[in-house]
């Protein structure tokens, strides 16, 4: 075989082509990591949940998608914008029926509580789906299907395909939405407010019950945005999937700094290259090894996180 | 109202009374699952041996009695398959059809060979369950360390590939039939460029197919189940890597075309023989048909072969005495639907033939060899 490129050029191109794909498994796990992070920095308890929420997001984004298309709607932007809605509403909805019904009873009580409060709702969550739509993979077709290539196909190839390029482009605009609306609403500086001091932020005439709740369906909106994209991408969903990417997610937004916003997308993306270059330049069996060696590291250095704020003992 | 119920019970004592006068009964338990995820596997072993059951009492049952089918439900859980092999002690039944998961059916024979009760299985696969020299614990199904070699000479023989690249999902049966196809191809000298692991649940292989495409890999061979595979199989035609892939029975069923759509178009399986493909066995699977029940699955005709051993042995002995059965069984070779069946000292068959498959996109398949 002629080898046209040189080795340098090859090498290069293998970098970039595990770079996209670290980036674009990233920035899922940031947006599911928002989830953990904004509940967390509020109540300081770890909604173990919402992995399911992300799961839930992406069977009801199938049933949108294959009921519209059943129904003969063949434009792509219009099944991908109702399938975003839809999933969004109802994943808030199941987000905001959690808090009411798992956590608020148990609020001002041990944290213990609440834990196990919220690894229950995780199991009833992924059995009552396992239950209506079955343990098997339901699969959709490739909806968005072609892509760019770089480089000589003799040697090596990168690729980027457009439904990449349409899970970073979302999930940027979905941040930035998000930044927005933590720095500038009024809702939003209620939302710091209750992070730096639940207490006093009630006395001051904020309903905290209702930041409280909204955290929750911001959060769950953001995990049904990314169970749509990765729906999409992968093309399966079955009611298990919660907990593996709940888990990634986690770790993502421990390694960010939990409570921080900007941590849990750094966090997601420093986790998602870290997994591919792994894969790429050692083996994908040390993938998740070579992860949670990251977190273990960085947590041995800094316990509050990459971007997280060290904890003042207040007297 | 009154009376014609009191007639119905006249009636069906009668009719049991008839029975039981006439003829006594041996009772053969078909354990496996009967709820749970694999339920659908459960559900062909059951068929078969029912079937089995049918015939043979219909030819006049053993040495003149009647055969009889009790279910038993595992679920395929391990915890299940005890509870299950405990009960079938207490009811006194001295034959088992089952289990049908390998994890069940290794602690449930533990219990049967303690208490002298035969069992055959008609879809555990796994070499370790008869390897504690058992005497009563037999099999009609081939075990997956006769299917990676057979697997691997395919590939030595028939594709001769240049690198190959071998996947498996760090589970015991994917990794042990990568290990055993990854041994026979060093043998052969064929080039096997990577051998890597990755973790069952995953969703995405991108970085394992970027390498793989860099590695120039021209055939894959997966050892694992169909939902990761689906996937490989799926990302890989979008990022444009057109590799053979190969794996075994646990990818070959229609979920994979489920799942990777277009891009299970060629892939290659090793499966059991199709029993119900053969024209020997025509009358049988007429016979099933009528039933309106399916012959195709994998484990049914294992299932019939296994209660026809069982009622073999025992009319050759004369009566119910497991220990004597079992002599006859390791000593003769027996004609069955699955073929000249003959057992070696462990209880496992001598020879098992397996096919390779070609799949196609609209999850149908074609015998290669």
């Amino acid at each position: 075989m002629l080898r046209v490129t040189n080795p340098m050029q090859e090498q290069f191109l293998y970098f970039v082509q595990q770079l996209l794909n670290g980036l674009t498994i990233g920035s899922t796990y940031a947006l599911i990591a928002i989830g953990y992070t904004m509940v967390y920095g509020i109540i300081g308890m770890i909604n173990f949940a919402h992995g399911e929420v992300y799961m839930i997001g992406t069977y009801i984004a199938f049933i949108v998608i294959a009921g519209l298309t059943y129904m003969g709607l063949e434009s792509m932007p219009m099944i991908f914008m109702a399938a975003l809605l839809v999933s969004m509403v109802v994943a808030a909805t199941y987000g905001f029926s959690i808090e009411r019904v798992a956590y608020r009873p148990l609020r001002g009580r041990t944290r213990l509580l609440a834990l196990i409060s919220a690894i229950g709702m995780s199991i009833f969550l992924q059995n009552f789906v396992r239950l209506f739509q079955g343990s098997r993979d339901i699969a959709i077709p490739t909806l968005i299907s072609g892509g760019w290539t770089f480089g000589d196909a003799s040697t090596f190839e990168a690729s980027l395909s457009y439904m990449q390029v349409i899970i970073w482009v979302v999930t940027l605009i979905t941040m930035a939405a998000l930044t927005l609306f933590i720095t500038r609403s009024k809702w939003g500086r209620a939302c710091r407010a209750c992070a730096q001091d639940l207490g006093m932020t009630n006395l001051l005439g904020i309903n905290t019950n209702n930041i409280i709740a909204l955290t929750f369906v911001v959060g769950a909106a953001l995990a049904a945005v990314a169970g749509l994209l990765l729906g999409l991408y992968y093309g399966v969903v079955n009611p298990y999937i919660g907990f593996i990417a709940g888990l990634k997610a986690f770790t993502a937004a421990v390694l960010g700094g939990i409570g921080s916003i900007p941590g849990a997308m750094l966090g997601g993306i420093l986790l998602g290259i870290t997994e591919a270059m792994t894969s790429a330049y050692f083996s994908s069996e040390y993938k998740d090894v070579v992860a949670f060696s990251l977190l273990v590291l960085v947590l041995l250095f800094r316990p509050w996180g990459l971007l997280g704020k060290p904890e003042v003992e207040k007297i | 109202m009154k009376f014609s119920k009191t007639l119905l019970g006249l009636a069906t004592s009668a009719a049991l009374m008839g029975a039981t006068a006439a003829q006594a009964e041996i009772k053969i338990a078909l354990a496996g699952p009967v709820t749970g995820p694999v339920a659908q596997y459960g559900d062909m072993q059951f068929t078969g041996a029912k079937m089995a059951i049918e015939q043979i009492n219909k030819a006049g049952g053993v040495n003149g009695e009647m055969l009889e089918a009790v279910v038993y439900d595992d679920a395929c859980e391990p915890k299940q398959a005890t509870a299950v092999a405990n009960k079938i002690v207490n009811d006194g039944i001295q034959l088992v059809v089952g289990h049908l998961c390998s994890s069940s059916t290794e602690p449930a024979s533990d219990i049967y060979e303690d208490e002298g009760i035969m069992m055959v299985t008609a879809a555990s696969t796994s070499p370790t369950i008869t390897e504690k020299g058992y005497q009563l614990i037999f099999r009609t199904i081939g075990l997956d360390s006769l299917q990676g070699p057979f697997a691997a000479n395919f590939i030595i023989n028939d594709i001769k590939p240049e690198r190959v690249a071998i996947i498996h999902d760090k589970q015991q049966y994917g990794e042990g039939l990568a290990t055993s196809v990854k041994d026979e191809l060093d043998k052969a000298g064929v080039n096997v460029v990577m051998f890597e692991g990755v973790t069952s649940g995953d969703k995405d292989f991108s970085a394992l197919i970027g390498k793989l495409k860099k590695e120039n890999i021209d055939f894959v061979y997966y050892g694992g189940y169909h939902p990761e595979l689906g996937l490989l199989l799926r990302q890989s035609s979008e990022k444009g890597f057109d590799a053979q892939f190969m794996g075994p029975e646990g990818v070959g069923n229609p979920d994979i075309t489920a799942i990777a759509g277009a891009a299970s178009e060629g892939l290659l399986v090793t499966l059991p023989n199709s029993f119900d493909q053969d024209p020997k066995n025509a009358e049988l699977v007429a016979a099933f048909k009528a039933k309106e029940q399916d012959p195709s699955g994998a484990f049914v005709f294992p299932a019939y072969s296994a209660v026809q051993i069982m009622a073999d042995a025992m009319s050759a002995v004369g009566e119910l005495d497991t220990y004597a059965m079992a002599d006859y069984i390791r000593g003769n070779s027996f004609s069955t639907p699955t073929g000249e069946l003959s057992f070696d000292a462990k209880g496992d068959l001598k020879e098992f033939s397996f096919v390779v498959y070609e799949w196609h996109d609209d999850g149908s398949k074609t015998p290669v060899k």
